[in-house]
């Protein structure tokens, strides 16, 4: 058996004994080494590289990996068997969905804003942003060999005392229990207990000493396809005390949610997916958050999760496969009675997961949310609501009706199948602007000033190629017109743009995008087009009767709606019409971890919400290809009026 | 109550496109009306029907061609005959010898003997490449340029060479550029924006919108030709009026209709007359989906062709 060693960036070495003919990525998901495979291992998508450093692999020449880089050592795990003993190092690039892990502190006060502007809008709206989460201070007497009352019934008594609940069910969960004998003793019989008040009992989630002060917290999270973004709330007065995101370690298993089901399918995978998503990413952005905010784990006492259909389903370990088989059935929409302690969440084991209702198979509870925190089911103008994902979801309407349906954009938007895509961190350009005489660039890099830039986000690749096309370096159909000086093409035919060269960027291969990049970016537009398009004329109405468009998504606040529409996103409405609302999905679960009220409220949208199924529409198809082109087939959509 | 004929009037028409030159020249398209609905309003030109010659020769002998051709295998020869067919239009010639996997002649031999059919041959005349994208490109601008003036149908742009083809015949040299798409409209529709944001002109475009044999998935080549016409007479759209020449017998000859010998299939009866069977149907159909000309093989099917086009209108 030939040995691998996967030595990773930071150093740590792994060694592991393949079959022979194994490919380095088969090896490496046994030996549990992170390797980003969106394409799931089908040499499409060129994001595996692995550096050989001794030895030699079986390796087949493909497109994305350049004659300089192949003398460097660069394979892609997806082709390279081994047959002997071989040194592979796992660049950072790999594993950028885990190491890119991004703790904010409270002062991207634009960010902060939208999930205030959600809370305020929704007590607007008249519901009660509060629960029935209670701080008290219990005094008991010490026992003594006449007062032998035992520890749980003395601290049950106290509570009824002091909460005047006397007829009420008292819970006492076991971690409370485990640490009561100690805890009273320590603290003299005082002590300070957290609890909820709920229809028919209370439960008693904490005990703390007297002098501290505990924090009610809860935990939002949405979870994306490709990325996972999380806030710690403080249960009491809705205050952030932290906020976190990481790409979605599922990742390595597939880049969109039909590879994921088929590896979950696989002997074990189901586990793995499970483990990749609570243990290796969640977990992960739950130590890190509590301890920014310096509180336990224990304190967190509820959790809401907003994601689509199969990222909850493969949360909770449930079997998926059947979202993607005719006749598309999810095993639930809505769901109760989870406990932290039930998927191995590392927060209070008693902690309740509450999930937004999924309305469908493709579309899911980040939906509901996000419908929920664009308030367009409180609105009279007819309005239009986008979450530009890996799964594009739109949902249309007003306070009367709400109609939705979803389309497989691909995780273009979130930088994924883009050679140098990445998400929206530090070292992504979210703007781009060329002078179409000189042809130079202007760039807006996220992070701190003189940052060198690694890629490009979703919004920077809007602007780019609309630059390019209203630059005339591309056609209308993504294929760059030669005559440009930064336009090379490969043995392959294949043209590329380069916006950054190396030597000014912060990785070798410099910035640049390629024509299969452009082309899948011009098919996730035209799926995300296409849909609106569909979906509002399924009722008979014109794209230019909607009042206002809430566009939601990880791609970017910067994202420029003019270009948005001149390469034809977005249907050509007035620029003001359009509405950033970032990450719907978080702050619909945030406002629904804080208040029951408003969780009902979300369960009732998604109750409301008629779902088309687009793959269904005969229509569909048609107008997805007249979509993918720029801006569209009908020019007469996108002419000035 | 009396029957009272409405009739189905369009604001906008299929672009009429001039082939070839001096005695020898043929318009394409012109109505503004469905195919074949004369009673809605005069057709301006008749669907033409056009005669395949490939430059190997004729690869099949069947006793109809030998018949009508003779034991020549000249393609100078074969093209002087062929325009002597009752009911042929305009000739198509193909460039089989082209192609690197076969034959492989060199661009200049091409060209020269494209030059030679084209003096030799009475009617206007189409030419169609190898289907080797890149020769093909090569090969379209050199003929393209060796026959400037004589406007003639280059088949085909695609999406993949159309920025050659389209420079070289549509915009240098003055020929007609054909358009090929393979049967969806949107490609189609995106092909001739492309093109005419080339600066080729609307009017020297003409559609190869892809066809199958009938009996082989046509309702989407209906559909789409359907479609097609709809959307340049009933809306108007400019990027849509092209006439549509479709190549019927490359596909109509293939299939196994055509292809199996009455040895091996007795109770289909004579090969030849399957042949002619699968190119009638697929022609008539093609015509009577929108084409405004097609492109046949077999002199009996050319026959039979264009005398249902001039029993029907």
């Amino acid at each position: 058996m030939p040995k691998i060693t996967f030595i990773q960036e930071d150093g740590k070495e792994l060694i592991f004994f393949a079959s022979s003919g194994d490919t380095v990525l088969e090896a490496s998901r046994k030996a549990n080494v992170p390797i980003d495979a969106p394409c799931s291992g089908n040499a499409s998508c060129g994001k595996c590289k692995v550096r050989l450093i001794k030895g030699e692999l079986e390796s087949a020449v493909t497109r994305h990996i350049s004659e300089l880089e192949y003398a460097d050592g660069y394979r892609l795990a997806c082709v390279s068997k081994i047959h002997e003993d071989v040194e592979v190092l796992v660049p950072d690039i790999s594993s950028a969905y885990k190491s890119r892990m991004k703790i904010t502190d409270l002062s991207s006060e634009n960010e902060l804003a939208i999930f205030e502007e959600t809370r305020q809008n929704i007590k607007a709206a008249g519901l009660d942003l509060k629960n029935d989460w209670h701080v008290i201070t219990c005094f008991m007497d010490i026992p003594t060999l006449d007062d032998t009352m035992p520890d749980n019934e003395r601290l049950i008594r106290a509570v009824k005392k002091v909460t005047g609940f006397p007829d009420i069910h008292i819970m006492i969960p076991f971690s409370v229990i485990r640490i009561l004998p100690d805890i009273l003793r320590n603290n003299e019989f005082t002590v300070k207990c957290v609890l909820q008040k709920k229809k028919d009992c209370v439960i008693l989630y904490g005990i703390y000493p007297e002098h501290i002060n505990p924090v009610i917290a809860g935990i939002a999270v949405d979870i994306g396809t490709t990325s996972v973004s999380a806030l710690l709330v403080n249960l009491e007065n809705g205050e952030i005390l932290a906020k976190s995101s990481a790409g979605n370690a599922q990742i390595r298993y597939g880049a969109d949610v039909i590879n994921r089901i088929v590896e979950s399918c696989k002997p074990g995978g189901i586990q793995n997916l499970q483990k990749a998503i609570v243990d290796e990413t969640i977990n992960q952005m739950i130590d890190e958050m509590a301890s920014f905010a310096q509180i336990s784990r224990n304190d967190i006492v509820k959790m809401c999760i907003a994601s689509n259909t199969t990222m909850n389903h493969l949360f909770l370990g449930i079997n998926a496969d059947h979202i993607r088989r005719e006749p598309y059935i999810p095993c639930f929409f809505e769901l109760r009675n989870i406990k932290a302690s039930d998927v191995n969440v590392h927060i209070h084991p008693n902690a309740d997961i509450i999930f937004a209702p999924n309305v469908g198979s493709y579309v899911g509870g980040d939906i509901t949310a996000g419908a929920l925190s664009s308030m367009i089911w409180n609105k009279e103008e007819l309005s239009l609501f986008i979450d530009l994902g890996t799964n594009g979801e739109i949902v249309f309407g007003n306070k009367d009706f709400l109609m939705t349906c979803a389309c497989s954009a691909g995780p273009a938007f979130e930088g994924g199948d883009i050679s140098c895509g990445m998400r929206a961190t530090d070292g992504a350009i979210e703007a781009v602007k060329i002078n179409e005489v000189t042809g130079e660039s202007v760039l807006s890099v996220i992070g701190e000033m003189k940052t060198k830039p690694v890629g490009i986000c979703g919004s920077g690749i809007i602007d780019l190629v609309s630059e390019l096309y209203r630059c005339k370096i591309i056609d209308s159909k993504g294929i760059f017109i030669d005559g440009n000086n930064r336009v090379t093409r490969d043995a392959f035919g294949m043209g590329t743009y380069m916006l950054v060269k190396p030597e000014d960027s912060g990785t070798i291969k410099g910035v640049f995008i390629n024509e299969v990049d452009i082309d899948n970016f011009i098919r996730a537009k035209g799926a995300i087009f296409s849909a609106i398009k569909t979906l509002t004329e399924s009722l008979d109405m014109k794209m230019s009767m909607i009042e206002s468009v809430y566009v939601a998504g990880g791609i970017g606040s910067g994202i420029n709606i003019k270009n948005s529409m001149n390469i034809g996103l977005f249907p050509k409405l007035p620029a003001d019409c359009y509405h950033y609302i970032g990450n719907s999905s978080l702050s619909g679960a945030y406002a629904s971890v804080l208040s029951d009220k408003v969780f009902k409220k979300v369960v009732e949208i998604g109750r409301n919400m008629t779902y088309i199924e687009l793959s269904s529409n005969p229509g569909y198809m048609d107008e997805f290809m007249a979509a993918c082109f720029i801006p569209h087939t009908d020019i007469n959509l996108f002419e000035e009026k | 109550m009396a029957y009272k004929q409405t009739s189905q009037k369009f604001n906008a028409a299929i672009n009429s496109v001039e082939i070839g030159t001096g005695n020898k020249t043929l318009a394409l398209g012109g109505e503004n009306v469905l195919p074949f609905y004369s009673f809605d309003g005069p057709i301006l030109n008749p669907p033409r029907v056009g005669v395949e010659i490939s430059d190997l020769g004729m690869n099949d002998k069947l006793a109809g061609m030998l018949n009508f051709y003779g034991d020549t295998q000249d393609v100078v020869e074969l093209v002087k005959k062929a325009s002597g067919m009752p009911g042929a239009e305009f000739i198509c010639l193909v460039l089989d010898s082209a192609d690197p996997d076969g034959e492989n002649r060199s661009v200049e031999d091409c060209v020269a003997m494209v030059k030679s059919v084209e003096e030799a041959a009475t009617l206007p005349l189409m030419v169609m490449g190898c289907g080797n994208t890149e020769k093909d490109t090569v090969l379209f601008e050199k003929i393209s340029e060796a026959l400037e003036g004589k406007n003639i149908v280059i088949l085909s742009a695609k999406e993949e060479n159309y920025k050659n083809v389209g420079a070289s015949a549509g915009l240098a040299y003055g020929q007609k550029v054909g358009a090929e798409s393979s049967v969806d409209i949107n490609l189609a529709k995106q092909l001739n924006v492309l093109l005419t944001q080339l600066g080729v002109n609307n009017k020297n475009i003409i559609m190869n919108l892809g066809s199958a044999t009938a009996g082989y998935g046509f309702e989407y080549v209906v559909s789409t030709m359907d479609r097609v016409k709809m959307a340049a007479l009933g809306q108007n759209d400019t990027a849509l009026q092209m006439p549509i020449v479709t190549p019927v017998s490359s596909e109509t000859w293939s299939v196994k209709e055509s292809l199996l010998e009455q040895e091996d299939m007795p109770e289909w009866g004579s090969r030849e007359n399957r042949i002619i069977d699968m190119e009638v149907a697929t022609a008539a159909a093609c015509l009577a989906a929108g084409s405004n000309a097609v492109i046949l093989r077999h002199p009996s099917t050319v026959e039979a062709i264009s005398q249902m086009i001039k029993e029907l209108i």
